[in-house]
């Protein structure tokens, strides 16, 4: 079967002709970012330029073009992160296993008890929180978390009580829910379409606005912090 | 649509939306195969290992904890039912992805164990894996780019081109990159020091089938008879 009888004859022939050099610049991305490897000697250095190599492979399935090639690269990115947390894990354990102390989650060479972070947050994280309930879905909640993750972590010297990521955790789970009942009424009553779209939104809206809580919860239980 | 290779005779579809599941005898022998180890390590306890020590008499027992081994039966009856997805899918695409979970699982076994040897093994063994992902995810995109269809299904009545050649010796790359076969298998040999033994053998096990399976998708894929 032949390139012509796949593509559609919409499709111009340039962009046809763009898919061998594509998968020639992934393959190469793929060996500089071997070679690099080759050359050097930290570990750190090699998780990182590991990453270059998973670029490449990025490029080689968007070098296909199509849409399903497209619903594949996000499998493909979500495996990529998850290998490189996994990798970075095991690096920061046997470090830590090494040396035989406990050390912090952000070790930082200074006290940073500026008044910016006292003054700031509180105002960057009230205008984010704004304009993503103005997008609403979810690029709005991932808007409006970061709003949350700044606070979060620039009043981690003080302390932020533990109570709130209990609450925000209830909240998250709650507004799951209201995303679930939202697509349970998109197909079991259809005529109140609008009531469902509203429920989806602003229900995956809160829970990925929330998600950064689930941060919280974890470094509470990791590192044994109020 | 046939897919009889090896002398298999079809036994039926499961069609699920898009992905169509195809059952073979040799397939559905090495789903249940892996079904039933997993099930094995779900009820099974964790072995204790005995260390001589050098210098004395005495000997050291080596224990897992009761969290660390929760976390990791968790993790290994992950790896059983991704093998097992694995051995039944029939869309080339679900089989990269299946292969990926049983590579970052693999680490995840091996990731909370003290012994600083078996963490720089499993470090070395997580870049092999991740650097893998690149023919792994390649080969497919280009057997995706050449057929227009991840169906294995539809895969096997369309005759091969170079390019499919050329994608499916990628795939293969990228499987054994990614199970810690052959070439790259001195990465994951250390890995297995470590006391735990029942949730350890799933690592050998999943390799194993999978690169069974991956030779029937490259018969499928290149048809050499």
């Amino acid at each position: 079967m032949s390139a012509s009888v796949l593509v559609p004859s919409v499709v111009s022939p340039i962009v046809v002709s763009l898919f061998v050099p594509a998968i020639f610049t992934g393959l190469l991305v793929g060996i500089i970012g071997l070679m690099a490897i080759s050359y050097q000697k930290n570990d750190l250095s090699a998780l990182i330029l590991t990453d270059i190599v998973g670029v490449g492979m990025l490029i080689m399935v968007a070098a296909v073009g199509t849409d399903l090639a497209e619903s594949l690269i996000l499998p493909g990115l979500v495996v990529d992160l998850a290998e490189i947390l996994a990798i970075s894990e095991i690096l920061m354990s046997r470090e830590i296993r090494k040396k035989g102390k406990e050390v912090d989650l952000i070790p930082l060479p200074l006290k940073m008890d500026m008044e910016i972070l006292t003054t700031a947050p509180t105002f960057l994280a009230i205008i984010l929180i704004s304009y993503g309930a103005f997008l609403s879905g979810f690029t709005g909640g991932a808007v409006a978390g970061g709003g949350i993750l700044v606070y979060v972590l620039s009043r981690r010297m003080r302390g932020v009580p533990s109570d709130m990521w209990e609450g925000v955790a209830g909240v998250s789970g709650i507004a799951w829910c209201l995303w679930l009942v939202g697509f349970v009424i998109f197909f079991a009553f259809p005529q109140f379409w609008l009531l469902a779209l509203f429920l989806a939104a602003f229900g995956i809206f809160i829970k990925v606005t929330f998600k950064m809580g689930l941060i919280g919860v974890m470094g509470r239980e990791e590192f044994k912090k109020e | 649509m046939d897919i009889i290779i090896l002398g298999q005779q079809l036994l039926g579809y499961i069609p699920l939306g898009d992905i169509v599941l195809y059952m073979a005898p040799l397939n559905l022998f090495m789903f249940a195969s892996a079904l039933a180890f997993t099930t094995l390590i779900a009820i099974s306890k964790t072995e204790t290992q005995v260390e001589a020590e050098f210098g004395t008499l005495k000997d050291k027992g080596v224990t897992v904890d009761k969290k660390e081994f929760k976390i990791r039966r968790f993790l290994a009856i992950v790896c059983g039912l991704a093998t097992a997805g694995a051995m039944i899918t029939g869309d080339v695409f679900d089989f990269t992805l299946f292969v990926c979970l049983i590579g970052i699982v693999n680490i995840g076994i091996v990731a909370a164990v003290k012994q600083v040897d078996v963490l720089d093994a499993a470090f070395q063994y997580g870049l092999v894996a991740m650097i893998a992902t690149l023919p792994l995810f390649g080969g497919a995109a280009m057997i995706l780019a050449a057929t227009g269809t991840i169906s294995l299904l539809e895969i096997v009545n369309i005759p091969t081109t170079t390019m499919m050649i050329f994608g499916s010796i990628l795939l293969f790359m990228g499987v054994a990159g990614e199970t810690g076969v052959a070439p790259f298998y001195a990465t994951k040999a250390e890995m297995f020091r470590t006391p735990g033994s029942p949730f350890l053998l799933i690592i050998h096990l999943s390799s194993l089938l999978v690169i069974v399976r991956v030779i029937e998708i490259l018969l499928i894929i290149n048809k050499p008879f």
